[in-house]
């Protein structure tokens, strides 16, 4: 008895040690450990022997069978760890996982969008073609104001309203359409795509986003722009960045301010970035001009607050090293691959 | 404007550096945007004098001057005669650094001895233009008799001039006066104004010449004086070089004296020969019908009824404002000249200068509206300049028709108003300090400050204009940063919707690269998505008239076809078209995407290696009467390649069933029942025959894809296949249930049986579904389709369909027997309702 275990043993084990895949491995299993293998035989067989013999031969039996069991499940670990045993190769690369991505300016209007979130802004669109009402009279913007050339207005044909209908050349008429419709406290941004006539090159461009923000209320100060101001390049670019605001001119927003951050490339040392000033103009903003409150309604005397607009392809060209704005209009795919 | 440093501080006294003064107004809101300092390259240019001239033995045309530059006597080689012997000049000698005249970009050449025509010149005389200052290249820079011979011309002409990037709302900035008022209150200096005083005879009447206003709206003052004994010549140096480094060209002493004067003051001045005007009248009014004038140019102008112009007795003069006319131009032989000085209105001079496309210094300064105090202020100044160059004697007109007097108005607010808007407090002493820097006026009742702007600032109207001077001059640095604190603003009309994100966020899941396109296209790309000769369009309606249309939705196009064309795709329309487009390549508005990414696609191929599935989810800007556009938000994918991988190994596969997927994927992800939306055979021209479908639910047309007609694709330059998918999500989200809603699963094992039949190869698959759903009820969980063959091994015109087919039961596992059972009735109803054979 112990002869032919000792046997099938060996042959069992030599026959294992050849098995490389599953369905060896399985035909080995039927084989030695199955309903017809010779353990099994040799254990049902253990009943027909001399009743002495029987303790011992069930014994040497089973711990045979326990044997084979343990060899196959070593192997088969051993299989799953990697051919014959060895250590698997981890430089291989993976299998080709295919995602797709989402456009840089997405992403940027994103972040913006979250970075402002917790201030209270919600966000909110408008249409992008536009009367001039919008995009210019209820901004303190009337007709043959000198300071219509700060836009180069797309105007679009129509017979039946000519001269009223255009392409929006800033998300500010969005404010107006908010205001009119709701009373303060109002904590919006705006993002959204923009139109200038003008010719294009690696710093204009005839399409780009923007982003207004607009906040009224009772007692919304300049104090509370230069610090939501602050928190925002600081959530985009950095904790270490600095902001600085200067005296500026836009016809909706008395005083005006133009800002600047601390260049985040050089820490504010100057490099190519920015220019060597160390400073970096991000946007323009100021507290809203009392004519504009008045004209959608609501009472200047009473309420008060701040707006700001800034380009999102400028942002997204500084946060990734984009030095064309009409990269992000190309939509080559080395570039949106890149920026995934 | 360009400001020459050293003017700015004749008149503000300040000393401190240009870059500081540069630095403080710009935070002050005047931007500087460029300082030039004009001698930076001239290290070894000095002033020198012309020593002796001798012709050239071998060059008629060029001449020898030998200029002594005090410590040595050189000779050169010049082609310029407009010197003399004894001119004091800007000589270059060898080694010295110049601008290279010839060149069409900025270049600085070495200068270097050389032989021309046989005689060596070892410098040279210099231009404008070689020295970078102004591009008049006519003749050689002849200095002031008085600059210092030897000294470096950087000092003698005064160096640096800062350029301002000014804002629309302070004509009062247009003049070094202007400027310097803010530097100066910057600074705590005084401004030393160069307005004379004014004259005895400034009141004096003239006999000669009569003026009149007929509308006192479009012209709020008129003043004029006369010039007698006038010379006309060069200025000298010190007005030129002025002008030159502020960028006007120097002209003659009575021109240069009103430009002068414009840009020191703000005020533009013309002067008219007194002799040509007619009938001894100045007048001001609009054009009268057939009313022409030759202008400066030397362009016959028909003018128009709404045409600000100067007339004299006869008729128009000069374009008000704008530019002067041609007969009353002064020339050399002009004895006397009329100085005009003038308050026009803005509107007016904006809309001529526009609408002629003549947009000067002087209608820049008009059309951002001139207080009328100025007029005789600048015409005093003028005077006094003419003859101190002595170029004449002035005499006051009584003419100063002055109709309607007005005086700024006061500004009233609290004080404490001013820390409510900025946030921080100021001191009573800084506001006042701030505001009489300025110059404005100032009275005190208790807590209220009643402010009156200088003449010169009418747009100071309202108590927020006056917290921003005292804001920008304190300066913006006091400024805190603090977080709006307050309640949280209810639901905003327009708010974006978080599921346009989602969208987006699925399809990058899905393995498509989002793309932002131009709204911009033109009407020909549009016209390209459909094959060239179907419509017969001529070039001037490039997509098409009506006619051509409604035969193409007849005879090409299905009823999903139709509807697609409806909406999703509706090149039937007219778009948008702009006025005044950029380029004819984006005239329009676009009415679908699909154009632009097709292009989008081709650039692609060029050089993509891996998957070529882009999106684009951008407006379509679709007309209404009467009405903006409607801009509803489509889903533009296409796909020219896509690689599935079997481990590392990619193949390349784009069937129909494919793009299927991505819109079965999208609609359901939501909220669309997508058992419910039905795939129908769309022919529409854009797409190829038999390769698309419409998605409808409820009769409701969701979205369409398939293969790109291979014309079109060629109307692309895409030689390969491609597939395009349009997605109506505003639809889509109508269809949507909303948030999907559980239901329970069976815990019970399922029993799994396969399912392989052969059919008429013109039964669809998803007659094949409903068939297997409805005789599978209850039991039957799933049905998934997992292969489709058709070829040798079944009878032509049939093709094969398996199925993998889940059943269980809520409350039980079920048998064997059950499951089979169940089965069974499946394969029965397709073989009784289709005559399907199963399939070995």
């Amino acid at each position: 008895m112990q002869e032919r275990l000792d046997a099938l043993l060996s042959a069992a084990r030599t026959e294992l040690a050849a098995a490389a895949d599953d369905g060896a491995m399985e035909q080995w299993r039927v084989t030695h450990l199955g309903r017809r293998s010779e353990v099994t035989g040799l254990l049902r067989s253990v009943g027909s022997l001399p009743r002495e013999e029987r303790r011992a031969a069930g014994q040497a039996a089973n711990a045979a069978r326990r044997e084979l069991e343990e060899a196959f499940e070593t192997r088969q670990s051993e299989l799953r760890r990697g051919a014959d045993g060895a250590q698997a190769d981890v430089t291989m690369p993976g299998y080709p996982v295919r995602l797709g991505s989402l456009h840089p300016l997405t992403r940027t209007l994103r972040e913006i969008r979250r970075v402002l979130a917790p201030l209270g802004f919600r966000a909110v669109s408008g249409p992008e073609v536009e009367w001039d009402r919008y995009n210019f009279e209820l901004l303190n913007i009337p007709a043959d104001h000198p300071a219509r050339d700060m836009w180069d207005t797309f105007h679009i044909h129509d017979k039946a309203r000519p001269g009223e209908l255009l392409l929006r050349t800033h998300t500010s008429p969005v404010q107006a359409r908010v205001m009119e419709q709701i009373q303060p406290p109002v904590r919006v941004i705006v993002p959204g795509k923009v139109y200038r006539y003008e010719d294009r090159d690696a710093s204009h461009e005839a399409e780009f986003m923007q982003v207004e923000g607009l906040a009224i209320d009772k007692h919304i100060t300049m104090a509370d722009l230069r610090g939501t101001l602050t928190y925002f390049v600081r959530a985009m670019f950095g904790p270490d960045r600095e902001l600085r605001i200067r005296a500026s001119y836009f016809p909706f927003t008395e005083p005006s301010a133009e800002a600047e951050m601390s260049c985040h490339a050089c820490d504010g040392d100057g490099c190519p970035v920015c220019g060597g000033t160390g400073w970096i103009e991000i946007l323009g903003s100021g507290m809203v001009h009392p004519k504009v409150l008045a004209d959608v309604g609501y009472d200047p005397d009473v309420y008060q607050g701040f707006a700001f607009g800034m380009g999102v392809e400028r942002i997204a060209m500084l946060k990734y090293g984009v030095t064309d704005i009409r990269s992000f209009y190309r939509n080559d795919l080395r570039f949106l691959r890149q920026l995934r | 404007m360009r400001v020459p440093f050293e003017w700015l501080r004749e008149l503000t006294g300040i000393e401190a550096s240009v870059d500081d003064v540069a630095t403080r107004l710009t935070n002050a809101g005047f931007e500087v945007g460029a300082i030039h300092r004009a001698g930076e390259h001239w290290d070894r240019i000095v002033v020198g004098e012309v020593a002796r001239i001798d012709p050239h033995p071998n060059a008629d045309r060029l001449n020898l001057p030998t200029v002594n530059t005090g410590s040595e006597e050189i000779q050169v080689v010049c082609g310029a005669w407009n010197f003399e012997v004894g001119d004091r000049i800007a000589f270059a000698p060898a080694g010295a650094r110049l601008w290279d005249p010839y060149a069409d970009e900025p270049v600085l050449k070495e200068l270097k001895p050389t032989r021309i025509r046989g005689v060596v010149s070892r410098g040279m005389l210099c231009s404008t233009k070689e020295l970078g200052i102004s591009d008049d290249h006519e003749g050689i820079l002849v200095l002031d008799p008085d600059a210092p011979l030897g000294q470096p011309l950087a000092e003698a002409l005064g160096g640096e001039v800062v350029e301002f990037e000014l804002k629309a709302n302070r004509p009062d900035a247009l003049s070094v006066l202007g400027i310097a008022r803010e530097a100066a209150a910057l600074y705590g200096t005084e401004v030393r104004s160069p307005i004379p005083e004014a004259r005895p005879n400034e009141d004096g009447a003239s006999e000669s010449v009569v003026l009149g206003i007929d509308d006192a709206a479009l012209c709020a003052r008129y003043s004029a004086a006369l010039v007698h004994d006038v010379k006309v010549g060069e200025s000298p140096a010190r007005i030129r070089d002025r002008l030159e480094q502020a960028g006007v060209r120097p002209i003659s002493t009575i021109v240069d004296a009103t430009n002068y004067v414009m840009l020191e003051l703000g005020q533009p001045l013309h002067a008219f020969d007194c002799e040509t005007v007619r009938g001894g009248y100045i007048g001001v009014r609009t054009a009268r019908p057939g009313e022409r004038l030759v202008t400066l140019d030397g362009q016959d102008r028909e003018l128009t009824p709404e045409t600000l112009c100067i007339v004299d007795a006869e008729g128009p003069v000069a374009l008000a404002g704008v530019m002067g006319g041609l007969d009353t131009e002064v020339t050399d032989a002009t004895s006397t000249v009329l100085l005009e000085s003038a308050t026009f209105d803005p509107i007016s001079i904006r809309r001529t200068a526009h609408r002629l496309n003549l947009r000067s210094e002087a209608s820049r300064r008009f059309e951002k509206g001139l207080p009328p105090e100025l007029t005789v202020l600048a015409l005093r100044r003028c005077v006094q300049v003419i003859e101190e160059i002595g170029a004449g004697r002035g005499e006051f007109l009584t003419a100063d028709a002055y109709p309607a007097p007005s005086d700024p108005e006061p500004v009233s607010l609290a004080f404490d108003r001013i820390e409510r808007l900025m946030g921080v407090a100021y001191d009573r002493s800084e506001v006042r300090q701030a505001l009489s820097a300025l110059e404005f006026g100032l009275e005190e009742d208790g807590d209220e400050l009643r402010v009156t702007p200088p003449f010169w600032r009418r747009d100071v109207t309202a108590p927020a204009d006056v917290i921003e001077e005292v804001a920008r001059l304190v300066g913006y640095e006091r400024i805190p940063d603090t977080l709006p604190t307050g309640q949280v603003m209810d639901l905003a009309p327009g708010e974006i919707d978080e599921r346009d994100d989602e969208v987006r966020d699925v399809m990058a899941g899905l393995g498509f690269a989002e793309c932002v396109t131009y709204a911009l296209t033109s009407e020909a790309r549009m016209a390209r998505l459909v094959p060239p000769d179907l419509l017969d369009a001529p070039p001037d309606a490039p997509l098409g008239d009506a006619d051509a249309w409604a035969e193409v939705r007849e005879t090409a196009m299905n009823d999903a076809g139709r509807s697609l064309t409806d909406r999703l795709l509706p090149l039937d329309r007219e778009p948008l078209r702009l006025r005044n487009p950029l380029s004819m390549e984006e005239n329009a508005l676009r009415l679908t995407g699909l154009g632009t990414m097709l292009e989008t696609l081709r650039a692609n191929r060029r050089h993509a290696d891996r998957d070529l599935l882009l999106f684009d989810y951008q407006p379509a800007f679709l007309a209404r009467d009467g009405d903006l556009p409607e801009e509803p938000n489509f889903l533009t994918a296409v796909i020219g390649e896509r690689v599935s991988a079997d481990r590392w190994n990619e193949t390349g596969t784009v069937e129909l069933p494919f793009v299927r997927g991505v819109v079965d994927e999208l609609v359901a992800r939501s909220g669309v029942p997508t058992d419910q939306a039905s795939h129908d055979d769309l022919q529409h021209p854009t797409f190829a025959a038999g390769a698309a479908a419409a998605v409808t639910y409820k009769g409701h047309l969701l979205a369409a894809y398939g293969e790109v007609d291979a014309e079109v694709a060629a109307a692309f330059d895409l030689d390969e296949r491609a597939w395009a998918l349009l997605v109506d999500m505003p639809a889509v989200r109508a269809a949507s249930a909303g948030a999907p809603s559980f239901s329970a699963w069976s815990e019970y094992p399922s029993a799994l049986r396969d399912l392989a039949i052969v059919v008429d190869a013109e039964v669809t698959q998803a007659e094949v579904q409903d068939i297997i759903q409805r005789a599978g009820r209850p039991l039957l969980q799933s049905a998934r389709l997992f292969d489709e063959y058709r070829g040798q091994q079944i009878p032509a015109g049939k093709r094969s369909l398996a199925y993998a087919l889940s059943y269980a039961a809520p409350d039980r596992t079920l048998t064997d027997k059950q499951a089979d059972r169940a089965h069974n009735r499946v394969v029965r109803a397709l073989q009784h309702r289709l005559g399907a054979e199963l399939r070995g």
